[in-house]
């Protein structure tokens, strides 16, 4: 009995009959699966039928690209997490990247902590939405977008909407790196590197848990000594944190920390932050989230994106089909929902 | 009887009215040019505009929903309504009732998704905010139509005496059937009752899809006319008009003490929101304050509002603990 780790002799039948009796195993009937076949999918479907999406070129600046929209998903999903979300996201990163523009230019700070009062910028922007939204008790809905339409507008006063150009070329050279035989930036690195935090995060640590608590069910959560508020308002921290890393990588990419990077009010920002967790799996009433959902999800945004550039189906519809696939991902979504209530009513 | 304790002091629309005089007061003491009525005459323009599009969105909010295409709409509607009469050749009242027909439709898809799927509004309406938007973009490609009759110019130029527009007939006459259809109506009060709780409104036989769909094709019809005003008021046709509709559609059925939850909005209130939106956006271009200020004021006003409606809230409540208390101890 020794060689089995203590187990009971039933429960070594229950694991058995588990393994022999289901089919398939856990991984492959989640969301992530799924995705992750869609991406494949959808990668021979672009690499087959059109010309350079496998080149060198292409990828690399595809690896860039999904590295922001990441790092965007996982800021929406860790506020959606708490049913809430964040209209603020786009302008709240740009601001946080101005300010760290700023620093590295006007002020002259060195580029390290140049890049932390930036990230401390953007949750100390998050925690506003944070303590707002719990002390109000209303909608994160409204409060991010007064703080949005604030936090934009303070940005373009302090700034007067001119860039900052001449950032240390340290930290421009980083966006445009090439590694791995000039396939990969280092930005996808940045963001592979956050995921695994964050899933760390959410999966061994007790605040992860505990975020996760609040957000599934708050009179629960409360109930068992979790103060509900503060990890909202620790979940509206990280978002901010998230976004302004999301920024100061695009800053990194563009090479000049832009007013109008992520378009009028970061409004720009929106489509990519719900598609990714909504793709990858996030429910929107809160309690649930899929760290490697998001990534999939974002991935797989982007290379619809960048296919649909390439297909020369013309820019201007490629917001249309973005809302096209918002919105198959949450029909699709609900039907999931639906068949796993009825299979679970069933066995 | 206590002179303060009379009926209209407690309504939501009796202090916004208060503030509306004050400030309009205080504006016109430090710049007489406020009064003047050239100023008069562009406040009314944008108070015009901005009624349509508060009461496109205060709808939805009733039934405790948000529309985040209301722009998009508008912005859709705005340039078929002008490529049509400009590349198809309509003539005016068929463009205008395509244009209304456009906008219904895409209300309706709005609700009957919602309804149907049961997904909540706002994922719906960002989802389809990005179809109307890309539709529009994809068939002007961006560009503007200029193309425009010489009589909705006319329209949207003319005056009725001295500095009022006729732009506003339109939107005055929106407001008063709103009231109406909120206060007088059943199907107003069946929205209202839904929004107050969709549990208890299905029991009491209020069909969930008959009141979400027709608040949405309400909220798109609006939308529809307020894309077009604004064509008469640019005297072209843009595609990216409604682009910044989203925060001042909130933003003045909040500041009217709307609940976001749903179930209690007020018209009155509403377009004394409105006013005292346009009137505060006003005095910073008369004051010559920077216009990025408008957007923080705007986002300030909000929060504030949104404060001051908790108070109440809370405040509301109490009162009713203490009645509960004393009426338990008698």
């Amino acid at each position: 009995m020794k060689l089995l780790g203590g187990y009971s002799p039933q429960l070594l039948f229950y694991i058995l009959n588990d393994l022999m009796f289901k089919k398939l195993p856990n991984f492959a009937v989640t969301n992530q699966f799924g995705l992750f076949l869609l991406v494949i999918l959808f990668v021979l479907f672009f690499s087959f039928f059109t010309d350079g999406f496998s080149s060198r070129f292409n990828l690399f600046a595809l690896s860039r690209v999904v590295a922001i929209d990441i790092m965007i998903g996982l800021a929406m999903m860790v506020v959606i997490l708490t049913g809430g979300l964040n209209l603020s996201l786009g302008a709240l990163g740009v601001s946080a990247a101005m300010f760290g523009g700023w620093l590295m230019e006007v002020v002259g700070i060195p580029i390290i902590p140049a890049m932390l009062l930036t990230l401390a910028m953007g949750g100390f922007l998050g925690w506003i939405n944070g303590y707002v939204t719990v002390k109000t008790g209303v909608h994160s809905f409204i409060v991010t977008l007064a703080t949005m339409s604030i936090y934009f507008g303070m940005m373009t006063l302090f700034t007067e909407a001119e860039a900052f150009r001449k950032l240390p070329e340290t930290f421009t050279d980083f966006g445009s790196l090439k590694l791995f035989n000039k396939y990969v930036s280092p930005l996808l690195l940045v963001s592979i590197f956050f995921v695994f935090l964050l899933f760390y995060l959410f999966k061994f640590t007790d605040l992860g848990r505990k975020l996760i608590a609040a957000g599934a069910n708050p009179d629960a959560a409360e109930l068992s000594g979790i103060s509900v508020g503060q990890m909202f308002i620790y979940c509206h921290i990280l978002s901010g944190l998230l976004a302004a890393v999301a920024a100061l990588m695009l800053t990194s990419r563009i090479g000049a920390a832009i007013p109008s990077m992520a378009g009028n009010l970061g409004f720009d920002w929106l489509l990519p932050a719900f598609l990714a967790p909504v793709l990858g799996g996030t429910l929107l009433s809160g309690g649930k989230v899929t760290v490697f959902g998001t990534m999939l999800g974002a991935v797989l945004v982007t290379l619809i994106t960048n296919g649909l550039y390439l297909i020369e189906v013309g820019e201007f519809w490629i917001r249309f089909f973005l809302g096209i696939i918002l919105l198959l991902a949450v029909l699709l979504d609900k039907a999931r929902e639906f068949f796993a209530q009825k299979s679970n009513v069933l066995s | 009887m206590n002179f303060f304790s009379q009926e209209y002091f407690k309504k939501d629309w009796f202090g916004l009215l208060i503030v509306v005089l004050l400030s309009g007061v205080i504006i016109s003491f430090f710049k007489p040019a406020f009064l003047s009525s050239f100023n008069l005459y562009v406040l009314m323009l944008s108070v015009s505009l901005w009624l349509v599009v508060a009461m496109s969105q205060m709808i939805i909010i009733a039934i405790g929903q948000m529309n985040l295409s209301v722009g998009a709409i508008g912005g859709l509607v705005a340039i078929s309504f002008t490529g049509l009469m400009e590349v198809h050749g309509f003539s005016i009242p068929y463009a205008i009732l395509t244009g209304l027909f456009i906008g219904l439709f895409c209300g309706f898809i709005n609700g009957f998704l919602t309804v149907k799927t049961g997904i909540s509004a706002f994922i719906i309406t960002l989802a389809t905010l990005y179809i109307f938007k890309g539709m529009n973009l994809g068939i002007t490609e961006a560009q503007p139509f200029y193309q425009i009759p010489e009589s909705i110019k006319n329209f949207g130029n003319a005056k009725i005496i001295g500095p009022v527009p006729y732009l506003i007939i339109i939107p005055i006459i929106i407001t008063v059937m709103m009231w109406l259809l909120m206060n007088k109506t059943q199907s107003g009060r069946n929205m209202l009752a839904y929004g107050n709780s969709v549990q208890s409104s299905e029991l009491m036989g209020i069909s969930p899809t008959k009141v979400v769909i027709t608040a949405h094709v309400i909220s798109g019809f609006l939308a529809a006319i307020g894309g077009m005003l604004v064509v008469c008021r640019l005297q072209l046709g843009t595609p990216n008009i409604g682009d910044s509709w989203l925060l001042p559609s909130f933003a003045a059925p909040v500041i009217g003490g709307a609940v976001l939850a749903g179930g209690k909005v007020d018209v009155i209130a509403t377009a004394l929101g409105v006013i005292i939106v346009a009137i505060i956006s006003q005095a910073l271009v008369i004051f010559k304050i920077d216009p990025f200020f408008v957007q923080i004021l705007l986002g300030f006003m909000i929060l504030i509002a949104v404060f001051i409606n908790r108070y109440r809230e809370y405040k509301e409540e109490r009162r009713k603990k203490i009645f509960i208390y004393e009426a338990s101890h008698e």
